[in-house]
């Protein structure tokens, strides 16, 4: 089964079933030395006996949120100018908030409008496509903040930076397949852009769980409908890796969406069309090659309708 | 009077064993809509319901349904109430406080326990009972050589199940925290509510003072001992974030109280207070009427409506409609908000009792101190 593209293995939450093991043995990853990127621990990066007991392969950690920890230690001016582009994200993720409420209310009135179908089609496209719009422009904004930051601190030229990502890209040599766990995506995605990673992980095959399979759609979308302050609506917080194109990946759906909610999830679903919708529950399992679904267990992806499907093999 | 009552006495000959029939066959009391019938079994001279709420007449006499030995009264109580009451039952002169023998929904408190009226739409939040997917966290046993009290005191530490010494967490500081753990839960909310990722991994110090309502009615000393005792313990001995921010103290009734006014003495050192029920009882002119005990909260009460201050960045009140405290509860709020505190209030329809303050935790904790749920997918 490996052969030609790397395979993407998808995953759930790992609690309370625990469905990595089985997984990972039965999709052909074969039996060589894996890398575990678990930054999305944070502090708890690299405490990865549990995974041990899980999978036969040798495991070697790959300890990114630590690197990064020592960097910012060791070079002030990039710590300095690090935090600066942070507080520059969470301020246009603020403003992003307060547009998008406005036009997701307004995108939900329409969804739920009676009257001529032919005048409602139109409005809803509408409103659809002004939202679509904003989070257009929203990534546009966050990949400028992003792009001012490398221009600043160019990984190239930066030695200390230039450094850590030569020692990550040689501990990666040993591997084919990198594990990267579910945990909190935000700080995730930071480590993985600091040391961009995105080009060499691309030639490696990749199982990821929950945060982790996130962090290879081509964008980040934050979601959660059961908060205890109240719903909130989905944001796009910024551009993932794009090893899954094409899709939009929803772990433990069940409990963070309300799913019977039809126009809540049919507004879900064709906001962020073409790309698919995919919710990965627990006992969940995708294993994606080069764009084709090699197997399904338990994915559903959201209709334009808002009805929950099946994923089937492509 | 419900129409399952109604029912049962509008029958021509009500035998004994019709009444056995409606007993076994309902759930008291009968909750119909808004109109809830109390209901009671027995020889007597007079049955009266008591529960101590704003708003009702403290007895509320039953009515002997004739040719039985029912009683029976009927209240309107609005949808997502609950109450907590007992039974005054008078027999051959001696009059008796008893639970309600009818129902088995019991709430407990350090006086004993009350007979628990769940009225239409109320329900009692899952996330305040045992979740058996929760991680548990541990509670451990400390003691303070306090110099404000001149003694030790022993206060419990809890400690989150993913405790890490080389993590570092935010404080809670809890008034009658033993009263929390035990009356309203709050082991099983902290590890609800921690599991769920809506509040952080925290530390929390659970304090329980020998005098509270002494110690408790804006007493120099205890503020001292929250600010200069128990915060120092706790930074040295325990992996804390050192953030105004993220130290958040919290009480309910005379620990409200208590909690305000360390925070007021103590300014910069607490970042957030949840303050449930506080009797935060003042005078506008001449005497207060609620008995001395409450002299020392007045005077305090006064001076800080006369000079209010930001005693922290963020507050979190709540008081349920039923407490006559609601009216002092929504006159503090003008005050504090005139000082840019980020203040969140809520009212609830439950009067001064543990179960009102349990049921408040999740959403005054989760804003005070909002946990990673959004950010994190595990």
């Amino acid at each position: 089964m490996n052969s030609g593209a790397p395979l993407r293995l998808l995953l759930g939450p790992q609690r309370p079933v625990v469905n990595l093991g089985i997984a990972m043995a039965e999709c052909g990853i074969g039996d060589g030395p894996i890398a575990v990127i678990s930054a999305a621990w944070q502090e708890a990066e690299g405490d990865i006996d549990d995974i041990r007991k899980l999978v036969s392969n040798e495991l070697f950690d790959l300890p990114i949120y630590q690197r990064a920890y020592a960097l910012f230690e060791a070079d002030k001016p990039l710590h300095d100018a690090y935090r600066s582009r942070q507080d520059q994200l969470i301020d246009q993720q603020r403003l992003y908030r307060l547009r998008l409420r406005q036009l997701t209310i307004a995108a939900r009135g329409i969804l739920r409008a009676d009257g001529n179908p032919d005048a409602i089609d139109e409005e809803r496209r509408h409103a659809i496509s002004q939202l679509r719009a904003l989070d257009r422009h929203h990534l546009r904004q966050i990949n400028k903040i992003y792009k001012r930051f490398e221009e600043t601190f160019d990984r190239v030229r930066n030695s200390r930076l230039a450094e850590h990502i030569v020692e990550i890209e040689k501990q990666l040599e040993r591997c084919e397949t990198v594990l990267i766990t579910g945990g909190n995506v935000v700080v995730l995605m930071n480590r993985l852009q600091l040391f961009g990673l995105s080009r060499v992980l691309s030639r490696k095959n990749i199982v990821g769980w929950s945060a982790g399979a996130m962090a290879l759609c081509d964008r980040i979308v934050l979601f959660h409908d059961r908060m205890p302050q109240g719903r909130r609506d989905p944001e796009v917080m910024c551009n993932g890796l794009g090893l899954v194109p094409g899709t939009v990946l929803l772990p433990d759906a069940r409990n963070r969406l309300r799913t019977s909610e039809r126009v809540r999830s049919s507004l879900f679903s064709r906001r962020f069309a073409p790309a698919s919708c995919l919710t990965l529950d627990n006992e969940s399992l995708l294993l994606m090659q080069d764009g084709r679904v090699l197997n399904s267990e338990l994915v559903r992806h959201i209709a334009r309708d808002g009805k929950f499907a099946r994923v089937k093999v492509t | 009077m419900t129409p399952t009552l109604k029912k049962l006495i509008q029958k021509n000959t009500l035998e004994a064993s019709d009444i056995d029939a409606f007993v076994q066959d309902n759930e008291f009391p009968l909750v119909d809509g808004t109109d809830v019938t109390f209901v009671y079994r027995g020889a007597a001279d007079s049955v009266n319901l008591r529960c101590w709420i704003s708003g009702l007449d403290t007895a509320q006499p039953f009515q002997a349904l004739p040719g039985t030995d029912l009683w029976a009264t009927t209240i309107e109580l609005p949808k997502g109430s609950r109450i907590e009451y007992k039974l005054e039952v008078t027999r051959q002169g001696k009059r008796k406080l008893i639970l309600d023998p009818l129902n088995k929904v019991i709430a407990h408190d350090p006086f004993g326990a009350n007979s628990v009226c769940q009225g239409f739409g109320y329900e009692r939040p899952e996330w305040a009972s045992h979740d058996p997917l929760s991680r548990l966290g541990a509670l451990e046993r400390k003691r303070i050589d306090s110099q404000a009290f001149g003694e030790p005191r022993d206060i419990q530490v809890y400690l989150p199940a993913t405790f890490r010494k080389n993590r570092r967490y935010p404080l809670l500081i809890v008034h009658d925290g033993d009263d929390y753990l035990r009356y309203a839960d709050l082991k099983i909310v902290l590890d609800n509510l921690t599991h769920r990722l809506e509040i952080p991994p925290m530390i929390v110090a659970l304090t329980q003072s020998p005098d509270r309502l002494a110690e408790y009615a804006g007493n120099d000393k205890h503020a001292q001992f929250l600010a200069k005792d128990l915060l120092p313990l706790m930074s040295t001995e325990y992996p804390l974030i050192d953030s105004v921010d993220s130290r958040c103290v919290m009480g309910a009734s005379f620990g409200g109280v208590a909690t305000l006014h360390a925070a007021w003495r103590y300014p910069e050192h607490f970042g957030c207070l949840l303050l449930q029920s506080g009797s935060f009882a003042f005078s506008d002119l001449g005497r207060h009427k609620r008995g001395p005990v409450f002299d020392p909260v007045v005077r305090f009460m006064n001076e800080f409506r006369e000079q209010p201050c930001r005693p922290a960045d963020r507050v979190f009140m709540s008081c349920g409609v039923y407490e006559s405290l609601i009216y002092e509860n929504r006159s503090l709020v003008p005050h504090l908000q005139s000082k840019g505190v980020d203040l969140r209030f809520e009212e609830a329809r439950d009067a001064h009792n543990w179960e009102n303050w349990r049921d408040r935790l999740r959403i005054g904790l989760s804003w005070l101190m909002p946990g990673p749920a959004w950010l994190v997918y595990e």
